[in-house]
């Protein structure tokens, strides 16, 4: 159904009801702005016009709304923001002698500190979040007490503060009277410490405990800041005896922030514990065609799935390149070939990893803290000979390096005793998560 | 309705409600001022419907009633009843008849049934001195941009921090705030008064003894004390983060007085040119300050100034009309003015007071 039409056949049949003086002044700037299972809300703009419709024509729209839709239970009005057509102001000799301030708009809600974008009917569900995307949903659903803490993390770009930040925006709507707060674990630190500085320790307690909801990114800063994380240990039991949900987020695993607290690991982990890795290629294309529809632009089949294919890091960068795309698309005014595409996406494609095997024994040698030149030497003791896996399996998965020429370089060995090497990682990463998460480590390293 | 009160109250009541009532709108009703008798009291109400006021007039009510009459001419009668004592109202067909000792009116009613009710406003409320409430307001409104193109700034923007309650104006192009102390308040996060009807709300409560009670929530704000119950829409929006722009370090100050300064860019605004400009010129090392402005039509003219400076050498020009408006917000003797190069605002605060802060961007040269 379309609810413009609707409304503007209501509208007209209303004005042949009453005068023309009442009609001008009350339903004048009115809209349905949706329906929803039979109730029709109409948004009107402030509450002097409310209150006038709810009292003294609610029987007269009733009625008419009703004789023009059937399926119509309840009408229910809504004060909303019209926008007023944006005039640019002209450059006037004026305005150019007068400079302005340079006071930036905020698109963030003050209160909450959400920004109101973030929402899950533009969060693309794929394999590589559609746990933490389940999970989210089971906290909407009963917060505090499903997943508490829950506990997101992931690489940079990949939607973790847009999950989290959703999360908060969907409670806030669904549950009014609960209190939201998102910060960043950075913000938190300063407050702490603005807090110790003017000796008020105590209304920063107070300030954080008072809310029902507390969504804290980036907490990976956390390792080196102990005083930080005592205060966050004492928020958080506070937070969690009291059913009140917490949600995190962080680049890595608990586990390995550094210098993390036991007390605070432990406490991570009774919660939900959920990554969010990088797109396959069906999210990809999902993604981009999400993008497009946003923006109103068809690029073609073809084209999008070049650059679904292509890029394959995070999201930004995917948004990037489809900007880079979207930006030449509207500057020539016509479609954009598939050779024009590659040509403008030369740069943001990641080169192909060119690595002197060299630095591959001596990033992994130095995770593992042992001696660069141990990786080449001929013994068999257990340390040594995981590291030298590892920098084998590396070689071969990450940097396509021969399987004899890894051998020849890593102390003349056989090629098939890299083969079995490779294998035996793989294999070991399967059954072991720890192995999985140092491989993730170094792999960051390289990047 | 039948009813009898006194002049004096009526007629303040009248006066204050009748510019409220609509001018130039389609709905008659707009233009008048419904007249409520219930209960030992006469209340007088109207709207604009952006702001809505109810005063409540003490009264000796030997009939109830309601009658709609227009606004102007209502107070055209009373503007013009000069005795003390009382009159008696008689509303009887939608007509009102006004009796005086000496004089007998006789007024058209307006049908009742269009005048709209005002919205009472349900949300977080505080209390706070109308004494302070005011001046917290007339401390900043002027520098409001009075144009509708950006709504958030066509306004005076409130909130709450630590125990301050402050009132912030810009049309970005000078800036002001004042802080205005108040203990135990609960946490505002921001709420934007219509540029538009805060004159009203000065109006209104200026002369107001004691507290007035403030209710808001997302659209609508009310202020009530004794006898009055006043309220407005407010902004759907976000004021500019406006703190950033303050500068934070200060490359030359100098302090002067008030008096000084006033006078010497009263006389400079006789030669400013179409875009009031005037140019400042501080030189600490030289004890140098001087103001100067120039007109080809009319001439030029140089004052010197007695100031204590410190820090670099600056000049730059700025709009003297900018400049004059915030002494209506300074009452100390002397004036502190706070440079930090001539591409960021310079700052002017009275000196041993921390609550009021000025900006200014300098003009392009």
């Amino acid at each position: 159904m379309n609810t413009g039409e609707l409304w503007k056949n209501c509208l007209v049949e209303i004005e042949a009801g009453i005068s023309k003086a009442n009609f001008s002044t009350w339903f004048k700037n009115t809209s349905v702005l949706r329906e929803d299972a039979g109730i029709i809300y109409v948004g009107v703009p402030n509450e002097f016009v409310r209150d006038w419709l709810k009292n003294k024509y609610h029987k007269l729209i009733t009625k008419t709304v009703a004789g023009a839709y059937e399926n119509m239970r309840a009408v229910e009005y809504i004060i909303t923001k019209i926008e007023s057509e944006k005039h640019e102001s002209p450059m006037t000799a004026d305005a150019y002698i007068n400079k302005e301030l340079p006071l930036k708009d905020l698109y963030i809600n003050q209160e909450d500190n959400l920004n109101p974008r973030y929402r899950f009917n533009s969060f693309i569900v794929g394999a590589f979040n559609e746990l933490a995307y389940a999970a989210s949903q089971a906290i909407i659903e009963s917060p505090g007490t499903k997943y508490n803490p829950f506990f997101v993390y992931g690489g940079t770009g990949l939607g973790k503060t847009h999950l989290i930040q959703a999360v908060g925006n969907t409670i806030k709507e669904k549950y009014p009277d609960k209190k939201v707060h998102y910060l960043t674990l950075e913000k938190f630190a300063t407050d702490f410490i603005n807090a110790l500085q003017n000796n008020k320790a105590n209304t920063f307690k107070e300030k954080y405990r008072k809310y029902d909801l507390l969504i804290i990114d980036d907490i990976q800063f956390i390792g080196k800041m102990e005083k930080i994380q005592e205060e966050l240990f004492h928020t958080f039991n506070t937070f969690h005896e009291n059913n009140k949900q917490i949600i995190f987020s962080s680049d890595k695993h608990p586990n390995y922030i550094p210098e993390l607290a036991d007390r605070l690991k432990s406490r991570f982990a009774a919660g939900m514990i959920v990554d969010i890795s990088e797109p396959e290629y069906e999210s990809r294309l999902a993604i981009l065609k999400v993008k497009l529809r946003e923006q109103n632009v068809d690029l073609g089949q073809e084209v999008i799935e070049y650059v679904a294919s292509t890029i394959q890091g995070n999201v930004r960068e995917l948004e990037g390149s489809l900007n880079t795309i979207v930006c030449q698309y509207r500057l020539k005014n016509k479609a954009v070939s598939l050779s024009e595409v590659k040509n403008l996406l030369k740069n943001n494609i990641r080169p192909k990893k060119n690595i002197a095997i060299k630095d591959v024994v001596k990033t992994v040698s130095g995770y593992y803290k042992l001696e660069e030149a141990s990786i080449y030497e001929k013994t068999r003791r257990k340390e040594i000979v995981k590291a030298r896996q590892v920098v084998m399996y590396l070689l071969r998965e990450d940097f396509n390096v021969s399987y004899p020429l890894i051998g020849q370089k890593i102390g003349g060995k056989d090629h098939t005793t890299v083969i079995h090497s490779c294998l035996k990682i793989k294999e070991d990463i399967k059954n072991d998560p720890q192995l999985l998460q140092e491989l993730e480590q170094i792999r960051i390293m390289f990047k | 309705m039948k009813l009898e009160c006194e002049i004096e109250k009526i007629k303040n009541g009248i006066f204050i409600v009748e510019r409220i009532t609509g001018k130039n709108l389609t709905l008659p009703a707009l233009n008048s001022i419904l007249l409520i008798a219930s209960n030992k009291s006469l209340k007088l109400r109207s709207t604009n419907l952006s702001l809505g006021v109810e005063i409540e007039i003490p009264a000796r009510v030997e009939k109830e009633g309601v009658v709609a009459v227009s606004g102007a001419v209502l107070s055209g009668v009373f503007l013009n009843i000069p005795e003390v004592g009382n009159v008696k109202i008689d509303g009887a067909d939608g007509n009102l008849s006004i009796k005086t000792k000496n004089t007998n009116i006789k007024l058209k009613g307006q049908p009742h049934d269009d005048f709209p009710t005002i919205p009472t406003v349900s949300g977080k409320v505080f209390e706070i001195e109308a004494k302070k409430l005011t001046e917290g307001i007339k401390s900043v409104y002027y520098s409001s941009s009075p144009s509708d193109i950006k709504p958030e700034i066509s306004s005076v923007y409130i909130y709450t921090n630590e125990d301050n309650l402050v009132f912030v104006s810009t049309d970005s192009f000078r800036l002001a705030e004042k802080k205005i102390k108040i203990k135990g308040l609960e946490e505002i996060h921001g709420l934007l008064l219509p540029f538009k009807n805060v004159s009203e709300i000065l109006r209104i409560f200026d002369d107001t003894r004691g507290v007035v009670k403030v209710c808001f929530n997302k659209n609508q704000i009310s202020f009530s004390s004794d006898n009055i119950y006043l309220t407005s829409r407010i902004i759907d929006g976000n004021f500019p983060d406006y703190r950033q722009i303050i500068p934070k370090e200060t490359k030359t100050e100098a302090i002067l007085l008030r008096q000084d300064l006033l006078n010497a860019l009263k006389l400079a605004n006789v030669f400013s040119d179409k875009f009031n400009q005037v140019n400042l010129t501080i030189k600490p090392r030289e004890k140098f300050f001087e103001l100067s402005s120039a007109n080809s039509d009319i001439g030029e003219n140089k004052t010197y100034l007695e100031a204590a400076a410190k820090g670099e050498s600056i000049e730059l020009g700025f709009n003297y009309k900018y400049f004059l408006d915030c002494f209506q917000s300074i009452s100390s003797d002397s004036v502190s003015i706070k440079l930090s190069g001539n591409s960021r605002p310079m700052i002017i605060s009275p000196v041993a007071d921390q609550s009021f802060t000025y900006l200014i961007m300098p003009m392009n040269r």
